[in-house]
């Protein structure tokens, strides 16, 4: 029996499911199995964080044949009840990522997958500092504390392909069709930085609906913006090779 | 009277943040007496809901609710990260 000579992955985000449309992305997933090895969801998977709709999300994701491996996205936090989300998603057997990794058995291959929501701040020479009110500085600190969170992480996962999953995007070459004005809010080079440091074969994230689905990081790590209506399909499968 | 900016503004910031839509992407116009509301969602439900809220916001403005649903179609090409 061959070893996979690749790992095909399926990802989106801001799939934004509530009660009127359940059952309806569930149909999507439909022979999700012959075409990715492993399915993973980049935050917004709720339109209001509702325990409610968390639910909606568990069902739909439950029993996959292939592993799924998700985080959570700004609305998944809106109604503060993303620890009971995330254990819907995890009861329903979803890896459910918050600033940590896991590794993923695929064949032969193992697929460490590292992230959480990310958060923003801007890009580079155009960003918020940790200077001045405290409002501003905790706002920049929680993002530096993700992105060394992530660095961690990606050091201490012993993996064949790494993968970066993230909410908010870490360049603003996938933002491109956004406001500029809003740039700061969806995204920090701070977490391209620390993903270039650690090193990474991919990075996925969502957020910016009206954003580009190709870019690279400074350090020439491919990202994916696969925010569901940048995709306009169920979801896009990326392919990485795994070597001999 | 109230410039057309903050209006538009104010309706923006209702359809974020109105526990029935939540919806922060939609792009809100006001020319003369008429609103404008445009961007993408993932049900009928929600672009019906932000309709009422944006109604509510503004009773005065004739709306025009230009938002689409978003289609979801089979996976397409796989890409090869090589």
């Amino acid at each position: 029996m061959s070893t996979l000579t690749e790992v095909r992955i399926a990802a989106v985000g801001d799939i934004h499911l509530g009660e009127d449309v359940r059952g309806e992305y569930r149909k999507r997933l439909e022979g999700i199995e012959e075409r990715a090895d492993v399915l993973m969801l980049a935050g917004d998977l709720t339109r209001h964080g509702t325990l409610e709709e968390g639910r909606v999300v568990a069902d739909e994701l439950r029993d996959l044949p292939i592993p799924v491996v998700a985080v959570l996205g700004n609305h998944d936090y809106h109604s503060d009840l993303q620890h009971e989300i995330a254990g819907e998603l995890r009861d329903a057997g979803v890896m459910v990522l918050d600033d940590d990794g896991v590794v993923v058995e695929c064949g032969g291959t193992k697929l460490g997958v590292v992230g959480g929501k990310g958060f923003g701040g801007g890009f580079a020479g155009k960003c918020a500092s940790e200077f001045g009110e405290r409002e501003i500085k905790d706002f920049v600190a929680h993002t530096r504390y993700i992105a060394e969170s992530w660095k961690m992480a990606l050091k201490e996962t012993q993996a064949d392909r790494r993968v970066v999953l993230s909410h908010y995007s870490p360049i603003k070459e996938t933002l491109e069709g956004e406001p500029l004005e809003i740039y700061p809010f969806l995204g920090s080079y701070l977490l391209a930085e620390a993903v270039d440091t650690a090193g990474a074969d991919l990075i996925l994230h969502g957020h910016a609906h009206k954003g580009t689905e190709k870019g690279l990081t400074p350090g020439g790590i491919r990202v994916r913006n696969v925010a569901l209506p940048v995709l306009g399909k169920a979801y896009a499968v990326y392919c990485l090779e795994c070597g001999e | 009277m109230e410039a057309p900016q903050y209006v538009a503004a104010r309706i923006q910031q209702a359809l974020a943040e109105d526990a029935r839509t939540h919806e922060l992407g939609i792009h809100v116009d006001v020319r003369g007496d008429q609103l404008f509301l445009r961007g993408q969602v993932s049900g009928n439900d929600q672009r019906v809901r932000l309709g009422e809220v944006a109604h509510e916001a503004a009773p005065d403005l004739k709306m025009h609710n230009e938002i689409k649903v978003v289609v979801v179609n089979e996976p397409g090409e796989d890409e090869h990260l090589d």
